[in-house]
């Protein structure tokens, strides 16, 4: 089958590669009919979590139809429409009774990497390197999910393709960020970064009774999207002191929820940024963790700071001070898909949630790596490319 | 930057998460534990290819965690440490599960760069701080 391959650093092909096959009677075969971009997979790329190999497909946000079943997959069928959460869980252990889906114990069949980076090992990802499993990823025609009962949701016949192609990671994401960031009615909300998972994390503050959500971004079509489909304030980032507008907009006390949807490549117009530039591509520290310390000091005191942007290892210059002496809640994960979907296609089918706008540049499989340039340089305004394999 | 450099920043990361993974000198007498979930009653003799070779302690987990599952290697035991650690971790994900999850197949090409990752991706669950 055709599939878009990560073929070294900044480098990308679409190959040939063997059909997905059931491995475990859990297994389902999807035939990909809309497969997504992510900023995360800019990390991947540009080899900033080296854990790839030639020839790994890319890919972990999607959507397709059921074309095979393994033996105890109760709750799925041949010609099901599902969209699948990116991250792959069990469903049986401490982790996902805790609907820590991401973290579980079981998803991962590599972990002695993550294990001996971060102490414990994270749950496996499709397409994410083999730090997260090495499983093949949805830039293909066809893909094995494993754990399907517990992974894979049947998409509700009133939402279209392109509005539950982003359940499966983005929107489950974003979601996240105000769910465990804790966000409350009657709260201020910060979001670094108006991409798609910014944007989702907004709309999702904004729907769980948020009174302001603010977003930050440098680029104006993204902060359009993030006032016009989130409802939220916004603030470029190179034409605002962003502190300082934060903390007028939050009558001085600073946000009561800080959400950061930025990153390991953060930008920033100040002297900070070739710092960090430097000192992560001499390998000195292994992120930018620029919106992360901006976060940490504009939040409130007592306040809560989630990290949803991915990161690989250490950063320097972390602001330890102001978590301290502010009583700060700091708090990140990779997205527990499993535990959001359901609900998330439930307020899709409602048009509570809308993400069409998001997939500004939809194309075939073969334009992959054209699709990954526009994505990666924002031309065109690109916030997301959607490849229809 | 050339091409020699890149390659460089990128191999030098692995070699090292590698070397890390190559010196960890576990401590003698190690004893190795991983949390089933699952209660005491329900959790089956396991690990019995390891069984004559190693001890096993089956006890409560805290907090309705499940039950603690303890492996120790004696002095003399032809049991390695990575084995016990695959071991467990399978034991763990047929108890919860009743199956432990496979790779998929592989779509990647040998090349001089990936050779100390599929070193480490080899053996995934030998490995690592269990």
């Amino acid at each position: 089958m055709k599939a878009l391959q990560w073929q070294g650093v900044n480098k990308l092909a679409v190959g040939t590669v063997p059909d997905p096959e059931l491995r475990n009677p859990g297994d389902i075969i999807v035939k990909v009919a809309r497969t997504v971009t992510c900023g995360s997979d800019l990390h991947l790329i540009g080899g900033y979590i080296p854990f790839m190999e030639k020839g790994d497909v890319l890919g972990h946000e999607f959507l397709g139809e059921v074309v095979e079943v393994g033996p105890d997959v109760k709750r799925h069928r041949v010609g099901d429409r599902v969209v699948v959460s990116s991250f792959i869980a069990c469903g049986s252990c401490w982790y996902c009774d805790q609907q820590l889906f991401s973290l579980c114990d079981n998803g991962n069949t590599n972990p002695a990497i993550t294990e001996t980076l971060w102490g414990q090992a994270p749950g496996g990802c499709f397409g994410y390197s083999h730090a997260m499993g090495g499983n093949a990823g949805s830039h293909a025609e066809f893909i094995r999910v494993p754990f399907a009962d517990v992974g894979a949701f049947t998409v509700p016949d009133g939402v279209s393709d392109e509005r539950a192609l982003f359940a499966s990671d983005s929107a489950a994401t974003g979601w996240m960020g105000a769910d465990l960031g804790g966000v409350k009615p009657g709260d201020v909300v910060a979001v670094w970064g108006a991409g798609a998972v910014g944007q989702m994390a907004a709309r999702a503050a904004a729907l769980l009774g948020a009174d302001r959500v603010i977003v930050i971004d440098r680029l104006d079509n993204r902060l359009d999207q993030a006032a016009k489909y989130a409802g939220a304030e916004t603030l470029n980032y190179e034409r605002t002191d962003v502190a300082g507008e934060l903390r007028e907009r939050s009558g001085g006390r600073g946000p009561d929820v800080c959400i950061e949807a930025v990153g390991m490549e953060a930008h920033s117009p100040g002297a900070h940024f070739a710092y960090d530039q430097i000192k992560q591509q001499l390998r000195l520290q292994t992120d930018r963790p620029i919106a992360v310390r901006e976060a940490i000091h504009a939040c409130r005191k007592g306040g809560s700071v989630f990290v949803l942007g991915v990161y690989a290892g250490f950063v320097d210059k972390f602001p330890l001070g102001a978590l301290m002496n502010k009583g700060l809640t700091v708090r990140g994960a990779q997205m527990h898909g499993q535990r959001y979907i359901p609900m998330l296609l439930e307020r899709m089918a409602k048009d509570e949630l809308v993400t069409e706008h998001l997939a500004t540049h939809v194309m075939p499989l073969d334009q992959g790596p054209e699709g990954y340039r526009i994505f990666k340089e924002k031309d065109d305004n690109c916030v997301r490319a959607v490849f229809v394999p | 930057m050339g091409r020699t450099v890149k390659a460089l920043l990128v191999i030098a990361p692995i070699a090292a998460v590698v070397a890390l993974i190559a010196t960890r000198k576990p401590s003698p007498r190690r004893t190795h534990v991983v949390t089933v979930n699952r209660p005491l009653s329900e959790v089956p003799p396991r690990l019995r290819e390891l069984a004559d070779s190693v001890e096993i302690t089956l006890s409560d987990a805290p907090g309705d965690r499940g039950t603690e599952i303890s492996v120790r290697v004696p002095d003399g035991s032809p049991v390695s440490e990575g084995e016990v650690r695959r071991a467990l971790r399978e034991t763990r994900s047929l108890v919860e599960v009743g199956d432990v999850l496979l790779p998929s197949r592989p779509t990647t090409e040998k090349t001089l760069a990936n050779r100390p990752l599929r070193k480490v991706t080899e053996h995934g669950r030998e490995g690592g701080l269990l």
